[in-house]
Order: structure tokens, then sequence, then C-alpha cells
């Protein structure tokens, strides 16, 4: 399709990225995921420091939280969709410096990896925890 | 020898007795290592707009400062500066009116300089014909052009004096040189909006891109910019919820694209 | 001037005539004023202001993510470990900047309400407005928040 000119300075020809109509999308879940993260903090925020005593949990504590179900849904939900939206979130302002777009595939996938680290992270620590008896 | 006039104004008149003030004006020529900013002290009268201030200083003190203006009342879109920080159109700025004794005057940011307060609009002009609109279009009024709703439709692009300032204003067109930007992403909205022949499906996908519509992130620093009333972040936003539809659309199996 | 600096084809994709442009500027590149007007508070306005709050509080919970995730790995470590890290956290050094959290999420997640609906073409002409309003609310849910955090209310 279109292709880049070569990164230089006077570089007055204007042409779009090149990629299919991904971005709408991309920003479309950024706004969800975004709103499903506002949600998901504020729930996280009561369960976590409002309805226990002093504030924060204990060790027993943290294990009687994640011993119900729905507790464990709605925390990996909530790491997925708030590591997803502030993964993008930092994509996006990286984009914004301006880099090739060699660079920037690279931090795609970058990101990705974190991304898909943390999630398995998140997962790894969730059963550690609730396999303490 | 006769003092000789600019014509359109009269210089004299825009001096007279009161306050002072310091102009620090933005000076380069092609050759110099780096810019630099030198200081002129005026007079100016409550209606003294920095456009006159600069001819006055071009005039009676530094011939070789090099200003751009033409129409002298905001629609030609040339004089765009950057005064005290912010984007004006000179010829429409009252000095008094900036409430500060020093006035700092810089070209308009994000463009390739000629020299001093004039840069280069090629680069600007040239994201314009990117979407397929020719910046320099024959004047043809839509057939409703006489009903209120008619006008009030076509003068709202032709409002763009294609001045820059959004482009100087926008934090990302500072950073990323692949953005397209407000002017044009405000054209495209036009476009779509009234396309006289072009395209406007064509135009839909061309700004549906990481470099179109979805750059921008809703400082509407374009907006307050303009000295035209032309919104461009809101041109932008709309052409997003145009852009989503259709995305929609052909996604449950409506209008091929 | 006869040069023919810019292509007037129908589809437009043809761009500017490098060379032509080169020879008139005398090589003169765009002054682009950077990522670092991102952090130039001189002549910036109310929606720019937003745009860097966003963009700084959006990093600052994301380095605030991986700190908290990291230090969660207490947890696997067992009782002792944790329980000796909730007795740290519960000092006002640490309090103060759950303040400060609470700040930055209020911030990006009601300023982010407003680029949501902007950004669908929503409320644009009242988006100042609603910037303004979004913004007071959370100073009213911060101070709550602070006073709760530090049991004074």
């Amino acid at each position: 399709m279109q292709e880049q000119p070569a990164g230089g300075p006077n570089r007055t020809r204007w042409t779009p990225s090149g990629e299919e109509q991904k971005h709408t999308w991309g920003w479309v879940l950024q706004a969800v995921t975004g709103m499903l993260v506002l949600l998901l903090v504020t729930l996280h925020m009561i369960a976590n420091h409002f309805v226990v005593q002093r504030g924060l949990r204990d060790f027993a504590a943290v294990v009687a939280y994640l011993s119900n179900p729905l507790v464990v849904v709605l925390e990996v939900l909530f790491l997925v969709v708030v590591t997803w939206h502030g993964l993008l979130g930092l994509r996006a302002v990286l984009f914004d410096f301006g880099f090739s777009r060699r660079v920037e595939s690279w931090i795609t996938r970058v990101l990705w990896v974190v991304g898909v680290a943390i999630v398995f992270y998140g997962l790894w620590l969730t059963w550690v925890i609730a396999s303490y008896h | 020898m006769t003092d000789v006039m600019d014509p359109g104004f009269d210089t004299h008149s825009t001096e007279a007795p009161g306050r002072p003030f310091r102009f620090r004006v933005f000076r380069y020529k092609q050759g110099d290592r780096a810019p630099h900013f030198e200081e002129f002290s005026l007079h100016v009268a409550e209606d003294t707009t920095v456009l006159d201030a600069l001819t006055a200083i071009r005039n009676r003190l530094d011939p070789t400062l090099v200003l751009r203006h033409s129409c002298f009342h905001a629609s030609c879109g040339t004089c765009g500066l950057r005064v005290n920080d912010r984007e004006a159109m000179a010829c429409v700025t009252k000095v008094v009116d900036l409430k500060s004794p020093v006035i700092k005057v810089e070209p308009i940011a994000n463009q390739a300089l000629v020299a001093d307060l004039v840069t280069d609009m090629v680069d600007f002009y040239a994201r314009f014909n990117a979407i397929g609109r020719a910046f320099v279009q024959a004047v043809a009024g839509p057939p409703d052009a006489a009903t209120p709703e008619g006008v009030g439709h076509y003068s709202r692009f032709e409002n763009c004096i294609e001045c820059g300032l959004c482009l100087s204003a926008c934090p990302i067109v500072a950073s990323d040189p692949r953005y397209l930007g407000p002017a044009a992403l405000a054209a495209a909205w036009r476009a779509v909006e009234e396309p006289r022949g072009l395209d406007p499906n064509a135009i839909l996908q061309l700004t549906d891109d990481e470099q179109g519509s979805w750059r921008c992130h809703a400082a509407f620093e374009c907006s307050e910019a303009c000295p035209a009333n032309v919104d461009p972040a809101g041109a932008i936003m709309l052409l997003r919820q145009r852009q989503v539809g259709e995305q929609l659309r052909s996604m449950l199996g409506g209008r091929r694209r | 001037m006869s040069e023919r600096l810019v292509e007037q084809s129908p589809a437009g994709r043809e761009g500017v005539d490098s060379a032509a442009v080169q020879r008139r500027t005398d090589g003169a590149s765009p002054r682009r004023r950077g990522v670092a007007s991102w952090g130039d508070p001189r002549g910036r306005r109310l929606g720019g202001w937003a745009f860097v709050l966003h963009r700084v509080t959006g990093l600052g919970i994301l380095i605030y993510l991986f700190l908290h995730l990291a230090v969660l790995s207490l947890l696997a470590r067992g009782p002792s470990a944790w329980d000796d890290f909730v007795s740290i956290a519960l000092s006002p050094f640490f309090l103060f900047f759950d303040v400060v959290l609470i700040f930055g999420l209020l911030a990006h997640g009601l300023n982010g309400i407003r680029v949501t609906l902007v950004g669908f073409g929503l409320v644009v002409d009242r988006q100042k407005a609603m910037f303004v309003a979004l913004m007071v609310l959370g100073a009213i849910i911060l101070i709550v928040a602070a006073l709760r955090i530090f049991e004074v209310g």
C-alpha cells in the first residue's frame, strides 16, 4: 500500500500508516477496558480496604478472600483488564514519540510479552495463595 | 527625502506616549547556527496590534526582520505567530490585551523555518493533499446555500483559513511527524459531511488510521488556537464517531465498504 | 514561481515534491517542539493540562501496578513475610502515598470518562465544563478518601 518515506529531516510527504483499520478497535478497547478498570478498581478497593479491619488484609484475610471463586474470577479479570489498558496506554504514549515503524512493531511485541507474563504471574500467585490452608 | 509610508496604515499613528513594551522577537536566518531573540522597545497605542508593532519595528528599527502578512483582518491566515507562548493571529491581537510588558514573538511551531517569523507552509498544505482535498478548490456553493441551514453548513469548513495555528498548538504534531494533524482531519470531516465530488468512504478509510483520527488525545489545544471557529478537535471526534459506526455496520453485514 | 511544488492529483496521495521544497528552504526541517513540549506549561490551556495530567497519572499508575505486583509476591513467602509488610504499609508515610495513588486513579479515571465520551463524538461542545465538573467530583472523593485513610473522618 502506501510506503513510508525514508526517515529524514525534511519529511514533507504524509502517508497513512498503511495498516488496515484495526485502529478503531484498538481505541474502542482502550475505552472499554478503561471503563471496566474504573468499575473493577472500585470493587477491588472496597473489598480490600473498606470491608476489612485496619483497612488492609493480613495473610489469613487474604487466603479467606481468595477462597471465594467469584473473587478469584473478578481479581483475575481485573488483572487482565488493567494490564491490557495500562500497556496499551504505554504503547500509545510511546507511539506519540514518532519512532520508526520498525521500532514501533518491536515496542508492540515487547509489550505483548510483558502483558502475557504479568497475567501468568498473577495466575501463579493466586494459585499459590489459594493452595495455602 | 520624504518618509515612505507603508501602504494601508500609518506606522506613526501606532506610537503614542505611554507605556513602552519590550518585544522579544525570534530571529533566525538561513546559515545561522542557532536562532536567538532580539529586543525592541516600542510605545504602543490602545489599538496597536502585534502586527502593527512588528511592522513598525521592521520599518523603523530593523529592516532585516522577515515578516509575513496580508489582509489585516484574520481571514487570509498568513500572519499566524506564537505570541507569549500562545498561538495567535498577529493582525487582530492587540498588544495591550496581552496584559504583559514583555511580548515574546515566535514563528508558529512544527513547521520548517524560512527566516525570522516566517515558516514554510508546504508541510502543512501537503497534509490536505494527503486526504485528497486540494487546498485550492473551486468555490462552488452547495445547492442549498440560499437557505439558513445551508449557509451555516456551507460556511463551517470555509471557516478554515489554513493558518497553521492548530498544528502549532497540537502536542502530538509537536512530537510525531507522522500524525496527520487537526487541520487536515477537520478538512476530512468536512469532506465526509459534504463530499462535493470526493469519495467520502475513501476519506473515512484513509483517516481511520493510527496516524489519522486515532492519534488525537483530546487536548483540544487546536480548537482553542483556531481563530476561525473550525473546532478541529470536534471534527476529529465526529470523524471517529462515523468511523466506529461504519466499522460496526460493515461488521454486522451492512453497507459494503 | 513556476515550479509546481504540490501535486494536485485526484487521489492527492503523491505528496509534495521534496526536492523542490529542499531547494526553497535550504534544507530547513520542521521545527517540531518535540516531546519536551508536553512538559512546557507556558501557553497551555485547560484541555492541554488534561492531556498532560492523563499522561502523567497513567504512567504513574502503571509504575504503581508493577510495584504492587512485585510486593504481592511476598504473599508467596508465607504469613510472616506478608504480615510484616502489612505493618509497614499502615505507617503514615505509606498512607500518604496511598492518597497520592488515589489522586492519580481519580484524575485518570474521571478524565478518562471525558476522553471516552468525547472520543466517540459525545458531549464535545461541553467538554470543558465536563472536565471541570469531573475534577471537582474527584477532589471531593479524594478528600473523603484521605480522611478515611487517616481515620480522621
